[in-house]
């Protein structure tokens, strides 16, 4: 189970200090940088940071905080979990996440997807009607543009490239590109038109109701002729000391964010019961070290996923929690799963 | 700061650069700058700044993301662009980008806002070359407003309309420092002094003093529009070495090619050997040994009253070696001569 690829994720939200106080966006950015720096030093394998476009968040722009990890690390990748490339242009991505990749030896990798919100689109002067329509088109010129070649692209939504190239090219020749997927099967199913790597965001419930899609993937890339890669998977969780503390500690500032989100979404407010029964039985990895690495080398196992990655910040958890459960999970929970997937026998692991 | 008000920095446009002869790869290149940023602090230069361009051996297309790379780098330096080419960008984006970078940098982040010589972003991001002047007129305004006022309420007709718009992250309260860049043009001139912002002369040929007159108009404007007085800066193209000679034979050999090209493309001066002589004895080139560098910079400080001096001293394929000991020599030995001549022209005056 070596080649196992265990990440963990940030949208940037901003944390309390600890006197209780929200810091402010640049502190709350440079706090990831830190998260991001100690994580490397762990040997956690990857980062990914969300683009977003609201106040509690406070990376709107990924690549920029990534190149100034990239500065300070030496062997973690660095990701985007996601870029929203509906309402982005696929040049400038490729650009940004070009130069990444240059300043970090490599390392770069950009997931890209539709958002789970949509604050995007006005912004950026999107029709949220064009929804589909515009992540197919920009994800069929990002690919074009992955050859590193001159490209030669038109479509209704982006201003047409006659022959145009693109630089910096990298020096693998290829930028390392996800597809991230809420759960809609038509975006699977494109994903593996595309043969590109699937990042699942599975956020609640059991996450076995996710097979079916894993097994979508590699059926449909079977069918393109294309290539099925480990598929990977993403979702929140924090790590304390013992499990008492964990859930205590990330129930406060996980309700408001759930309400928060729940309230755009048309969801009733979370009571107490849930939030247990889905860190029992559903997809938040909340608890100690060997409560987390027992939940999630079961996931691993059962799902054959060949990456997951621990969306560590849920709402304004204090910074000092934070960097600690950064550390639990590099130094304890990470291994502790490596071993527990290792006594495993041969046909559970990754297909 | 070098202490007499005139602080020096670098500009680069992420040209490829050689190493006994080979050719770096754009990313060893991206790498090369982060180094060459880190040196520049060490040598004790102000600022570092890199520009934005779309086309072959430059690899500045994604300014912000490379200074955030720089930004962990160092500790002291400031870091700007080179400019912006601010028609073809999305304030939005450009305004979140800048505030990001500003907080890796623990506020170090800086800008030179301008129109680009050079037109290949127009066509690649979809833009109209007929609109160059509205383009950066409209955009500049928002970029203003977003950096100034909480909430943006702004319509125009270069990008979709805003509506109590609040950006994430914020920035710092009133915006980082904003320059804007003129290639000679004095409507730019003036328009740089209606916002009351800093100015930045690109001289990239020709006799400096012959920007007096728009220094002059700034100023005047400045004042007309109620606005305190604000920095001048220059930036020009030059490579310090340990003799002239050394220098000036080094730089022809990478200059001139470039030139040429130019020449076709823009219909540029023709780089003739005479017309080098001409640009490194009364021209725009900073080309030479410490010495000679230092008095030139020096003269056309008091010539322009500039409050700061940037040396683009990154030019396709010029050997790495070279590029680092411009570097060296700028700060080690340049950048103190260059106070010691100022603060001597102050003694005599």
């Amino acid at each position: 189970m070596t080649d196992l690829v265990f990440g963990l994720d940030t949208f940037g939200d901003v944390p309390v200090d600890d006197s209780g106080q929200p810091v402010s966006h640049a502190t709350a950015i440079r706090q990831v940088v830190d998260e991001a720096v100690l994580a490397d030093d762990l040997g956690v394998d990857a980062i990914a940071l969300g683009e977003h476009h609201r106040p509690e968040y406070s990376i709107s722009t990924p690549e920029t905080v990534l190149a100034g990890i990239a500065t300070r690390t030496s062997r973690i990748r660095l990701g985007s979990g996601v870029t929203v490339l509906s309402s982005d242009d696929p040049v400038r991505v490729f650009q940004r996440f070009a130069t990444v990749d240059a300043l970090s030896n490599g390392r770069a990798e950009v997931i890209l997807g539709r958002g789970s919100f949509t604050e995007s689109f006005p912004l950026f002067g999107y029709d949220l009607r064009d929804y589909d329509e515009l992540f197919e088109e920009k994800l069929n010129l990002f690919v074009k543009l992955l050859d590193e070649k001159p490209v030669t692209w038109h479509g209704t939504l982006r201003a047409p490239l006659e022959n145009a190239d693109v630089y910096p090219k990298t020096e693998s020749g290829r930028l390392t590109t996800w597809v991230g997927v809420g759960g809609s099967p038509q975006s699977v199913v494109r994903t593996a038109y595309y043969g590109l790597p699937l990042m699942l965001a599975i956020i609640g419930g059991p996450p076995e109701r996710f097979a079916g899609h894993i097994e979508l993937y590699r059926r449909a890339a079977e069918q393109f002729g294309t290539v099925a890669h480990p598929v990977g998977m993403h979702s929140p969780g924090f790590i304390a000391d013992t499990d008492e503390q964990a859930r205590e500690l990330f129930w406060p500032h996980y309700k408001v964010m759930r309400d928060r989100i729940g309230a755009l979404r048309g969801w009733a407010p979370i009571r107490r019961a849930e939030y247990d029964a889905e860190i029992e039985h559903g997809s938040m990895y909340v608890g100690s070290p060997d409560t987390v690495a027992r939940k999630i080398a079961q996931a691993v196992g059962r799902l054959g996923v060949g990456r997951f990655d621990l969306i560590y910040t849920v709402g304004d958890v204090p910074a000092s929690a934070r960097l600690h459960a950064v550390e639990l999970h590099g130094s304890k929970v990470i291994p502790m799963v490596r071993e527990l997937l290792d006594d495993l026998p041969r046909d559970q692991e990754t297909a | 700061m070098t202490g007499t008000g005139l602080e020096l920095g670098l500009n680069s446009f992420g040209e490829v650069a050689s190493d006994a002869g080979r050719t770096l790869s754009d990313a060893e290149t991206l790498r090369l700058i982060v180094d060459e940023a880190r040196l520049a602090e060490t040598v004790g230069l102000d600022v570092f700044s890199v520009g934005e361009h779309y086309r072959e051996g430059f690899n500045d297309s994604a300014t912000p993301v490379l200074l955030a790379a720089i930004a962990t780098a160092t500790e002291r330096i400031r870091l700007g662009t080179s400019v912006t080419v601010l028609s073809t960008n999305d304030p939005v984006r450009l305004y979140q980008e800048f505030a990001t970078l500003d907080a890796v940098s623990h506020g170090r982040a800086q800008l030179v806002l301008g129109r680009a010589s050079a037109t290949e972003s127009f066509p690649l991001f979809g833009y109209d070359l007929a609109d160059y002047e509205r383009l950066f007129e409209e955009k500049l305004d928002l970029f203003m407003r977003l950096q100034t006022e909480d909430a943006v309420t702004w319509s125009g007709t270069v990008r979709s309309p805003l509506v109590g718009q609040r950006l994430h992250p914020r920035m710092r309260p009133g915006g980082i420092p904003t320059w804007i860049g003129v290639g000679g043009n004095p409507n730019s001139v003036v328009r740089a002094a209606y916002y009351g912002l800093p100015l930045m002369l690109a001289i990239i040929g020709g006799r400096p003093q012959r920007f007096a007159g728009h220094v002059e108009l700034y100023l005047r404007a400045l004042q007309q529009f109620g606005h305190p007085v604000q920095p001048i800066g220059q930036h020009s193209l030059g490579l310090v070495a340990d003799t002239d000679a050394e220098a000036v034979e080094t730089w022809w050999r990478y200059w001139q090619p470039v030139v040429a090209s130019i020449a076709a493309e823009r219909g540029f001066y023709r780089p003739t050997r005479e017309r080098y002589e001409a640009e490194l004895d009364q021209g725009a080139l900073f080309v030479g040994s410490p010495e000679t560098v230092a008095r030139k910079i020096a003269k056309v400080a008091r010539d322009l009253r500039l409050n700061r001096f940037d040396l683009k001293y990154d030019i396709l394929h010029l050997p790495r070696e070279a590029r680092t000991h411009t570097i060296e020599l700028l700060g080690r030995e340049v950048a103190p001569r260059v106070r010691e001549l100022l603060a001597a022209e102050r003694t005599y005056a």
